[in-house]
């Protein structure tokens, strides 16, 4: 009996999983070759694609530099110090969670927009944010501001302050602090919130639909390049390019794996 | 004992703080405050009238009521796979397990234009509903697939945790008073897991709400029909009606954060019952 | 005085942590700071060290006033509660932090890391990581890192409190002989009598942000000045009626008494000495201790309690014995007096 249940929850499982995640994965592989490696290849090379790959990576660089730097330095504020409005502030930074991602691309167009309030200043010095490559770097920030702080306030919180107060005591620096002592606690969870990051900076649809006017070879990025492609009924050159992103998720699911395993392995400590 | 002074003795509080607000306030709090400035040319009757449109209500309708769903289907199936990730071994868990996270990792587009070839009438499983005469996407039932696809990891990821934490003695404690394995789940276990579901379900809820990417391929945009909320705003800004837009997102704002504070305040409320948890 | 406290003040919001403490502290001494959770004997230490700042009041190390130095110059050597050893790095360089810090020349390092791993007898174990090494030796590997850098003054906030019993015992006169050895001035916290007693060359008692007595751990014992201290430290019961014993009269202002285990003699019946000033009372609990019996007796309404040895003759729950109160703590709201069974007074100048 008890086995039966098993057998049964765990067959429920794994329908679920097959039907809502491994075959819209595997759709994407299958129609991506389907015409053939030839065809496959020619939509990966051709120059459109190459543009909208040049400016994803140049986005999710940006963006993955200034989160890091946010997340380290949010991260330490946050649980290192005790001060009034914490709370508040943790909540601040998770609210591109819980906004659409069409909302954070409004609010962009809505500051540096035809309507926005900066506007008679970027026009004064011949500056363009929104429907240009800013704005979609700006986007991409937006949405993927709290991933790498996110990774490890938890696990900063959860580990306490002895150490690094204990080394303050004998008159480290914050740099020695942090290289020698919280550094290699949270070595993986920045690693991971890092590759989240890519992978979301990399993937972001939404927000930088809104501001990027769709201009072919000049602010579109992969998801862009992909949505057109589908549109157009290009369906074997959608799901080509989509291959390209489908590589990156792989690898973001390893890695995850590795540093889980990791972080199991650490709690030893 | 009391509170620690703010600065402490460990180093780097000025810069790091610093360095947090002033990055938060230039990319999330001045744009978002933005949206609320926008607003203020407009009378309350105005915006009244814009948010009770008859397009915009019905597309509120749609989003909440296939996230809704999307987030149920999501916390029972959370539950489950939960349960039978911590609870069993059997090949391939880990394999499963790994899987969870594609949705966060694949992104929306693809997954979009995937799931909506998937189930259009010619795709594997589409063309199986389309025998028995029934269309998925483009339809509601679309709508929702691909919010159940985004939402998976939401409910999964809250009650692993916990189920992983909760002390094996008690379920024996409870096998020993001679509870079955299903009263022993529902008595002993589902009420431990129960906040952490609920989170998972109110994050997978927002989440689909405000979903665009793997939503929008999968719906068609069909007025009345399909229409979901974030597209609206899309639709809106592409016809330059930025009153509408600016007050659609308002709404979807307003929501999100009465969703999420709502959440905390049913949270806090078993916390408190349960004697302080942990 | 080495180390000075002058009228110290510390809020921690409405929460009074330091109500005007005031102590010296002689160089060289081990001096505990006992007192019950919440007492502000942790804000103390830390206040030296650095880690808070007093809203009012001066600190001395040595004669000079250290409230404006930073923690890290201020030369004191922490042992943190839970050790707060780092996790990431082996014993060796645990220990050589501080001087690593300090930018002190490698060969020094390591002769002086040397020294301190064979003075916590680790020898062997430099390069385990804290996770691999019992509580006892993090204990050390702790002690060791905050004496490296030749602190003038060494601070340990509950030293004792994450090891179990066993260890416990032994690491405590470990450490008392180790601090002795090296001649470091040192602070140590604690709410457990036993180990201040046992450890410290003077207490320092807390309780509500106020430094109650302090005195070596005899004179505290046998001195209590403050009801609170009489209740904190030893063993004591309550009584009311203590004029009903033999050769205790009632005290003006004492309405109340501390009766504590080694106040309080039990013979057989008939064999006490003092026949005059014994009561007769009925062994109500015996309890095995191990080293020595507990025994309740019930006399004349009033419980009291008593140690015995194994060795002497056992005695029976029901059995009539002969009790003898020596003496009994008198007390109110403010004082402690300490008073003798008067019967027991040499005869002859008896003033009523």
């Amino acid at each position: 009996m008890e086995k039966a249940v098993k057998g049964a929850l765990i067959a429920a499982g794994a329908a679920f999983i097959f039907i809502m995640l491994i075959l819209p994965l595997a759709t994407v592989i299958v129609y991506a070759f389907r015409q053939g490696l030839e065809t496959f290849w020619q939509a990966v090379s051709e120059p459109y694609t190459l543009k909208a790959l040049q400016l994803t990576l140049l986005t999710t660089v940006i963006a993955l530099i200034v989160n890091t730097v946010f997340g380290i330095a949010a991260s330490w504020a946050i649980t290192r110090y005790h001060f009034k409005g914490r709370g508040l502030l943790t909540t601040l930074i998770d609210i591109p969670f819980s906004i659409s991602p069409v909302i954070a691309g409004l609010t962009f167009i809505l500051v540096f927009g035809r309507i926005g309030w900066a506007y008679p200043f970027l026009q004064a010095h011949d500056i363009k944010i929104v429907f240009a490559v800013p704005g979609i770097v700006l986007a991409t920030i937006f949405v993927t501001f709290p991933f790498v702080s996110r990774e490890m306030i938890p696990l900063m919180q959860s580990r306490g302050t002895d150490e690094e107060e204990a080394a303050a005591l004998m008159g480290a620096s914050w740099f020695t602090i942090y290289r020698k002592i919280t550094f290699p606690h949270i070595k993986w969870s920045l690693l991971y919130g890092i590759i989240l990051c890519t992978a979301r900076a990399m993937g972001e649809f939404g927000a930088v639909s809104v501001v990027s006017g769709h201009l072919r070879g000049k602010t579109n990025t992969l998801p862009l390049h992909v949505e057109i492609l589908f549109n157009e009924f290009h369906l074997t050159q959608a799901f080509a390019v989509s291959g390209i992103l489908v590589v990156i998720a792989v690898i973001v699911l390893i890695v995850r794996n590795i540093v889980e395993y990791k972080l199991e392995k650490g709690d030893e400590r | 004992m009391g509170r620690v002074k703010a600065k402490g003795i460990i180093p780097g509080f000025g810069i790091s703080m610093g360095i947090t607000v002033s990055m938060l306030s230039l990319i999330v709090l001045i744009p978002l405050i933005s949206v609320f400035l926008n607003m203020r040319g407009m009378t309350f009757a105005e915006f009244w009238h814009v948010i009770t449109d008859k397009q915009l209500v019905s597309a509120y309708k749609i989003s909440l009521g296939c996230s809704a769903l999307a987030a149920s289907i999501n916390a029972v199936f959370g539950v489950l796979l939960a349960w039978i990730l911590t609870r069993y071994q059997f090949p391939g868990r880990r394999l499963l397990d790994g899987f969870i996270e594609l949705p966060f990792a694949l992104p929306t587009a693809v997954a979009g234009i995937a799931l909506t070839t998937l189930y259009s009438d010619k795709g594997w499983v589409g063309s199986l509903f389309a025998r028995a005469g029934i269309k998925i996407s483009y339809t509601p039932a679309g709508i929702t697939i691909a919010m159940i696809f985004i939402g998976i990891p939401f409910v999964v990821r809250s009650v692993q945790p916990v189920l992983e934490k909760i002390d094996p003695k008690c379920e024996e404690a409870a096998a020993m008073l001679g509870a079955g394995k299903s009263r022993t789940f529902f008595k002993v276990i589902l009420p431990e897991i129960f906040p952490a579901a609920l989170t998972g379900f109110g994050l997978a809820f927002a989440r689909s709400i405000g979903e665009y990417g793997s939503v929008v391929f999968i719906a068609g945009n069909i007025p009345y029909k399909t229409q979901i909320a974030p597209v609206l705003i899309v639709s809106k800004l592409e016809q330059f009606n930025y009153a509408a837009a600016t007050s659609i997102a308002l709404i979807m704002i307003l929501f999100a954060f009465i969703l999420l504070f709502g959440l905390n305040l049913i949270q806090a409320r078993i916390v408190a019952r349960s004697g302080g948890g942990e | 005085m080495y180390v000075e406290l002058k009228s110290i003040y510390k809020y921690f919001g409405d929460f009074k942590a330091s109500d005007d403490v005031s102590f010296s502290i002689e160089k060289g001494k081990l001096v505990g700071l006992l007192g019950p959770s919440g007492s502000g004997k942790t804000t103390i230490l830390r206040m030296i060290a650095g880690l808070e700042a007093p809203d009012s009041g001066d600190i001395f190390v040595d004669g000079k006033r250290i409230n404006g130095i930073p923690a890290a110059k201020r030369g004191i050597g922490f042992v943190f509660q839970n050790y707060a050893l780092f996790r990431y790095m082996n014993v060796f360089d645990n220990i050589a932090f501080g001087l690593e810090i300090q930018k002190r020349d490698k060969k020094y390092i390591r002769s002086r890391v040397g020294e301190m791993i064979s003075l916590i007898g680790l020898t062997g174990l430099e390069k385990r990581f804290p996770y691999q090494l019992s509580g006892g030796q993090k204990q050390r590997v702790a002690f060791a890192r905050a004496l490296a850098p030749n602190p003038q003054l060494l601070m340990l906030d509950e030293p004792f409190a994450a090891i179990d019993a066993k260890v416990r015992k032994e690491l405590r006169s470990w450490l008392r002989e180790t601090i002795a050895k090296v001649g470091i001035t040192s602070i140590f916290v604690t709410h457990d009598q036993d180990e201040a007693i046992e450890v410290a060359d003077e207490i320092i008692i807390t309780n509500l942000g106020k430094v109650i007595q302090s005195g070596s751990p005899a004179e505290i014992y046998q001195n209590p000045r403050a009801p609170f201290v009489a209740r904190f430290i030893g063993e004591s019961a309550e009584i009311e009626n203590y004029s009903v014993f033999k050769g205790f009269f009632p005290v003006d202002g004492f309405e109340r008494a501390f009766i504590r285990p080694e106040f309080v003699g039990l013979f057989e019946l008939g064999t006490a000495q003092y026949a005059n000033s014994a009561e007769e009372g009925i062994v109500e609990d015996v309890f095995f201790r191990g080293g020595e019996m507990e025994l309740r007796v019930n006399v004349k309404g009033i419980r009291v309690i008593s140690r015995r040895s194994p060795a002497e003759l056992e005695m029976q729950v029901g059995e009539k014995v002969s009790v003898i109160v020596y003496r009994l703590y008198l007390f109110n709201d403010s004082e402690v007096k300490l008073v003798e069974n008067e019967g027991l007074i040499d005869r002859e100048p008896v003033f009523i």
